[in-house]
């Protein structure tokens, strides 16, 4: 997923966009509403110190009113302060409604990803997903805390300002506003060419640093072939490549930065210079109190402006966001469970009635089961065999729904009547229908809630969990280093693979599924491990019905019926024995010892 | 501090020029700024007095004032750029000097340092460096010329409107030095909290699998909103900082220009000030305030960018450790290598990862090397490639002593294929070939190398048995591959490793593991294809070669095989005394052997 090479989104686009975050804001519009609120109170606040400052030099200073300049300069502290007040609760609750609602975007986009269904998982690149839950969520917050609002408050302090010159002297705000034009117009042109150094700026500097990373992640490689200096050559190239783009960029920025000093300076030449003559005259239109006042505005009135086309481009990457967030959220998601929903498998015993199975991984794709039928009876154990793209695993993800779109039907046989597997919920079925796979994932926490995933049903019962290490033989191993609290490490880091293994069985035996389902791929663990782990599949196949995609020995002959597949469908099936007279297929897979094929395959 | 020292001689000395001029700039900047003020105020006060010549006199301000205009414009962009641009070039100087060391560092650094920890250095921390010579320099310097004159401006406009004006300012000033350490604090507290949500995200992606095979969603959507509750707490105590306590300063600057009110408008009624003065404090206050604010917020770019420095020098001093350079190698034939009672242990080991190793290698003959994982014989390879150092008097390259060698020459001497193959991003054909002054840049030059016909090329494509997969390359050898070009699969990297060393051609022939994602099939071929290879460059005798394996198929042709257990060797002979031994290697060739033909 290239997501930078796709072009910004139109201005239409923007729009409907910010209609449909609108839900998200929402919630939050008290909040928004005060801090809106707050924005024309401070403009006139603002606004209206220069006014005061008129007053003063205009009537009381000539009319040496003493009193009335006292009270007049307290009437100012008290708007400052005013504008302080309103200022700082403007600010505070904006960034309140902000931040609430970005906490809110990225927990409903978190939690719709979690529940979209497994194909989603397989076509999309984690990091490509990661990206869409932070940086884009992120790059919202900026823009709405910094951007929007701060475009807001600044154009209604620019209109404030405007207003209250044009009602002073419109003549006076033309001609010294014929700057602005200009202003305009070199803001938006600098502005554009310094977007676009801005952004080589950031590919060069982007190539320098991932050529980096990649060098010092080979480093022996390059160490060993004798690359340094080539490797430092090139960096050295690329840094030059960054360097000179920054150099150019630093030119235009400061241009436009330096831009507002001298508008500012322009634009009060030109007040004194036309407005001197109506000053001079006795009983001119314009007043020097009015000239006061008119000095401080053309100071404050063109801040704003330079910041404007830059928070525009902010505004416009905010929508490229917003556009991916929502292209996330729009994916459907598996169904949900309703809260007080019953499960209706509560009474199922494991057994299962699959007719005439079929399955596509895609919509045209080909089928990679071909119409199985067998029966699982309650508490049977069932080894599925096979070479690798007989369907043996797809089968078990069927089961577990984490693909749907099967054809045929498989029945899950309760007390009251057979239940279709497709008919019921992917969270029910899988509270009483588990699969493990080899490929164990662990978190970077206690063995607590590696065990019980967190539920505080009864998988987190802290007994329950204990007897469930001793099930499979690590009850030992978790005590030595600390119990039920030890932390494990990232990705399990701190634990050996066998060790891995056993704690995914725990898993298991603390939930105590109806139906499991368990991958036996290989791993190569030291013998004295694979002995529990041995023992540990023993154990978990006690009790009730297993489909296991056999490797083991053991395993298969501990079964109690086994199913051989080939290319999608059920090439033999029987016990060990009556599949060894037979000389076929299960005869061949047994001798070759069930090893997967080799790695290399594509 | 040396640190210090070391980072102004190297670094900010060479770009003195350019910062005095920029000095100059930002005095000449910071005059005008300051005069800009005090011309209004006259231009308002002769409006006042209404002489004679009151509109020649304002007009002629004016005049000034618009040259001032233009002039404030010219002298603060090349302030500026005087500033921004040298930091830029420390920032280049810096980045270069760090990946330049880095590469002279050897593995026992790198087993301590994680990469993504050392590009961050490279990368961040240059970026730090650079704020902190150019952006931060910017506005201290700034702050440096433009406070005291403003100061100045003020006093002798009106020195006891400046003491008061400047009271309320001064506590302001104070006020902000508390704030802003804690702000920015608590910001970066916030940017750690936040890659502590994303970490926490990720995780849960990465074990979406499990979790929703246990229907386990509502729990992991609770312990990520943890944390994400966390993260909009602290960013709201940071929103009421930034509402409430940062815009203090600017705020005492307003209260100043409201004494400036009081007690101005009373000096201009009782004392006759100029009224123009008032106009004049206004607005030298206001942008003293300014001022003083950028310095709030640069204080922090300037204890970041000292951080950074520290971490970054600490990095430039560490030494690569090698030892002393005392004999110098030119291989011409391929070497005789004898290992003498080699014992090794990682430099935070607890144990010896070898022991007592006594082996010896006649010129242009193969070793092999058998053992499980974690027997040592990587550890061995490392050893021999002066990956990691040997002990003294322990390995011996035609008799001399490899640590006396100087690496590079070590180095040049052998072709190495390591345990887990590392490709470029660029051409396959480059990455094999690793020739040019710059193989990365192959896209470029892919025109000119591609008419070049290289009989060598094909040898070892043959022999690696990579023809197949080229042809389904998008772009045949010129396909880019790697990280940000077309993923090969793990056996086709392998191969390509090969395929490298090959092409390398050297006395020493090392190749670690190189065969274990390869099918018995293309490892036969393969097997062969080096054996023949070795053998059959025009002229030249087939290189000392070192073979290590855990399949006993590939080291077959060995002329002796020792077979590694817990770092020491517990069978020696050829793969036929071996098989007759029955022990370890006898054992696994049954088990290997009796996989499909």
């Amino acid at each position: 997923m290239s997501d930078t090479k796709k072009p910004m989104p139109s201005a239409s686009t923007t729009l409907a966009l910010l209609r449909r975050f609108w839900v998200f804001a929402a919630t939050h519009k008290r909040w928004l509403g005060l801090g809106l609120s707050m924005i024309p109170l401070v403009a006139a606040m603002s606004t209206l110190r220069p006014l005061m400052v008129k007053y003063a030099v205009d009537d009381l200073i000539p009319a040496h009113d003493m009193v009335g300049l006292r009270v007049l300069s307290l009437g100012f502290m008290v708007a400052v302060m005013a504008e302080f007040l309103c200022q700082a609760v403007q600010v505070y609750a904006l960034q309140r409604a902000g931040h609430t609602t970005i906490s809110d975007v990225r927990r409903k986009v978190f939690n719709h990803v979690i529940h979209l269904p497994n194909r989603f998982f397989d076509k999309n690149a984690l990091g490509s997903l990661l990206t869409r839950t932070t940086s884009d969520v992120e790059a919202l917050s900026e823009t709405l805390s910094f951007g929007v609002f701060m475009i807001l408050t600044d154009v209604v302090m620019i209109l404030s300002i405007l207003g209250a010159m044009l009602w002073l002297s419109p003549w006076l705000t033309l001609i010294t506003l014929t700057v602005a034009p200009v202003l305009f117009i070199l803001v938006r042109y600098v502005g554009a060419v310094l977007r676009r150094l801005q952004l080589e700026v950031r590919k060069a500097q982007a190539a320098q640093t991932g050529f980096l990373a990649e060098q010092l992640a080979g480093v022996t490689v390059v160490q060993l072939f004798g690359r340094e200096k080539a490797a430092h050559d090139e960096y050295q190239r690329l840094g030059q490549r960054y360097l000179s783009a920054t150099k150019t960029a630093n030119w235009f920025d400061a241009l436009l930065y330096a831009v507002m000093d001298g508008i500012s300076a322009f634009s009060v030449a030109l007040l004194i210079y036309f407005a001197s003559p109506s000053v001079l005259t006795e009983g001119g239109a314009v007043t020097l109190g009015l000239l006061f006042a008119f000095v401080d505005y053309l100071q404050r009135i063109f801040i704003p402006v330079k910041e404007f086309s830059g928070k525009l481009a902010t505004i416009q990457r905010a929508a490229a966001s917003l556009e991916r967030i929502y292209g996330l959220l729009d994916e459907p998601t598996e169904a949900a469970v309703e809260p007080g929903e019953e499960n209706p498998l509560v009474p199922w015993k494991g057994g299962l009635k699959v007719r005439d199975l079929k399955f596509a991984y895609g919509e045209d794709g080909p089928d990679v089961l071909k119409g199985l039928s067998f029966d699982v009876a309650p508490g049977e154990v069932v080894a599925v065999v096979g070479r690798t793209g007989s369907g043996k695993s797809s089968l078990g993800r069927v089961l577990t729904q984490f693909y749907t779109g099967y054809r045929g039907s498989i029945e899950m046989e309760t007390p009251d009547g057979g239940l279709e597997l497709r008919d019921i919920k992917p969270s029910h079925v899988r509270k009483h229908l588990l699969m493990v796979q080899q490929d164990v994932f662990l978190f970077q926490d206690s063995v607590a809630y590696n065990i019980c995933l967190g539920e505080d049903d009864l998988a987190c019962d802290p007994d329950r969990m204990m007897d469930a290490l001793e099930l499979v033989q690590a009850r030992k191993l978790i005590d030595e280093r600390g119990g039920l609290a030890f932390e494990v490490g990232e990705r399990g880091g701190n634990l050996s693979q066998g060790e891995t293994q056993l704690l995914a069985f725990a898993r298991v035996a603390a939930r105590q599924p109806t139906l499991l389902i368990l991958d036996e791929a290989t791993a190569s663990v030291d013998s004295i491990t694979e002995q529990k782990v041995q023992h540990a599949i023993e154990k978990l196949l006690e009790g009730r019905s297993v489909l296991v995609i056999a490797h083991r020995l053991s395993t298969v002959r501990r079964a109690d019926k086994i199913m051989v597949l080939s290319k999608g469908e059920i090439a033999e099936m029987g016990s060990h024995d009556e599949l060894m007279a037979k000389g076929g297929l299960y005869a061949e897979l047994y001798t070759m010892g069930f090893e997967e094929d080799d790695p290399d395959e594509g | 501090m040396g640190s210090t020292r070391r980072f102004l001689s190297r670094y900010v000395a060479p770009n003195l020029p350019p910062y005095g001029l920029g000095w100059v700039m930002l005095f000449a900047t910071n005059w005008v700024v300051v005069r800009i003020p005090a011309i209004v105020g006259e231009a308002l006060t002769i409006l006042e007095e209404r002489g004679p010549q009151a509109l020649a006199g304002t007009r002629s301000l004016a005049t000034e004032l618009l040259v001032l205009g233009a002039v404030v414009i010219v002298v603060r962009s090349l302030s500026r750029v005087l500033f921004f641009n040298p930091g830029r070039r420390v920032e280049y100087q810096v980045g270069v000097d760090v990946f330049g060391h880095l590469l002279s560092l050897q593995r026992p650094f790198y087993m301590k340092r994680k990469v993504g920890e050392l590009v961050s250095i490279a990368s961040n921390d240059t970026t730090s460096v650079r704020l902190l010579v150019g952006f931060a320099a910017l506005q201290v310097c700034n702050v440096a010329v433009a406070i005291p004159l403003h100061l100045y401006q003020m006093a002798v406009t009106d020195w006891q409107l400046t003491l008061w004006c400047l009271i309320p300012v001064a506590f302001g000033a104070v006020y902000m030095q508390f704030t802003v350490r804690k702000f920015f604090g608590m910001v970066r507290d916030s940017m750690q909290m936040l890659a502590r949500v994303s970490d926490r995200i990720l995780e849960i992606y990465s074990g979406i699998g499990t979790v929703r095979s246990h229907a386990a969603e509502a729990a992991a959507f609770e312990r990520f909103d943890l944390r994400n509750r966390e993260y909009l707490d602290l960013q709201l105590r940071i929103a009421r900082v930034r509402a409430f306590s940062m815009p203090v300063l600017g705020f005492s600057g307003l209260v100043g220009t409201g004494i400036v009110l009081w007690v101005g408008s009373m000096q201009v009624v009782d004392d006759g000030m100029p009224v123009g003065n008032l106009a004049t404090f206004t607005a030298l206050l206001m942008s003293l305030v300014g001022n003083l604010t950028a310095l709030a917020w640069v204080l922090a770019a300037v204890s970041r960018g000292v951080v950074s420095w520290g971490r970054i020098d600490e990095l430039l001093e560490t030494p690569p450790a090698l030892p002393d350079e005392r004999s110098p190698l030119q291989l011409d034939a391929p070497p005789k290598l004898e290992l003498r009672a080699l014992s090794f242990q990682y430099p935070d080991g607890d144990e010896p990862a070898l022991h007592d190793i006594d082996i010896t290698v006649e010129p242009g003959k193969t070793l092999g090397i058998f053992g499980k994982t974690g027997s040592g014989k990587t550890t061995l390879v490392e050893v021999l490639t002066r990956v990691h150092t040997p002990p003294e008097g322990t390995v011996f390259v035609d008799g001399i002593d490899a640590r006396d060698v100087p690496l590079a020459d070590f180095r040049d001497a052998m072709a190495v294929v390591p345990q887990s193959p590392f490709l470029f991003s660029t051409t396959l054909r480059e990455n094999i070939r690793l020739q040019g002054a710059n193989p990365y840049k192959a896209a470029a030059d892919a025109s000119t190398t591609e008419a070049m016909p290289d009989a060598r090329l094909d040898e070892v494509l043959t022999a690696a048995c990579l023809w197949d997969d080229v042809e389904q390359l998008p772009n045949g050898l010129d396909t880019v591959v790697g990280e940000r070009g077309v993923m090969l699969s793990g056996g086709q990297r392998q191969r390509a490793a090969l395929a490298r060393a090959l092409y390398r051609s050297r006395p020493l022939l090392l190749l670690d593991d190189i065969l274990s994602a390869v099918d018995q099939g293309t490892e036969a071929r393969m097997v062969s294809a080096i054996r023949q290879l070795r053998g059959g460059v025009a002229g030249s005798m087939a290189p000392t070669t070192i073979i290590v394996s855990h399949r006993t198929s590939v080291l077959e042709h060995a002329d002796e095989i020792v077979v590694l257990a817990d770092g020491r060797i517990v069978e020696r002979g050829t793969h036929v005394e071996l098989l007759a031994k029955g022990g370890e290697y006898a054992e696994t060739h049954d088990h290997q052997g009796g996989e499909g033909a």
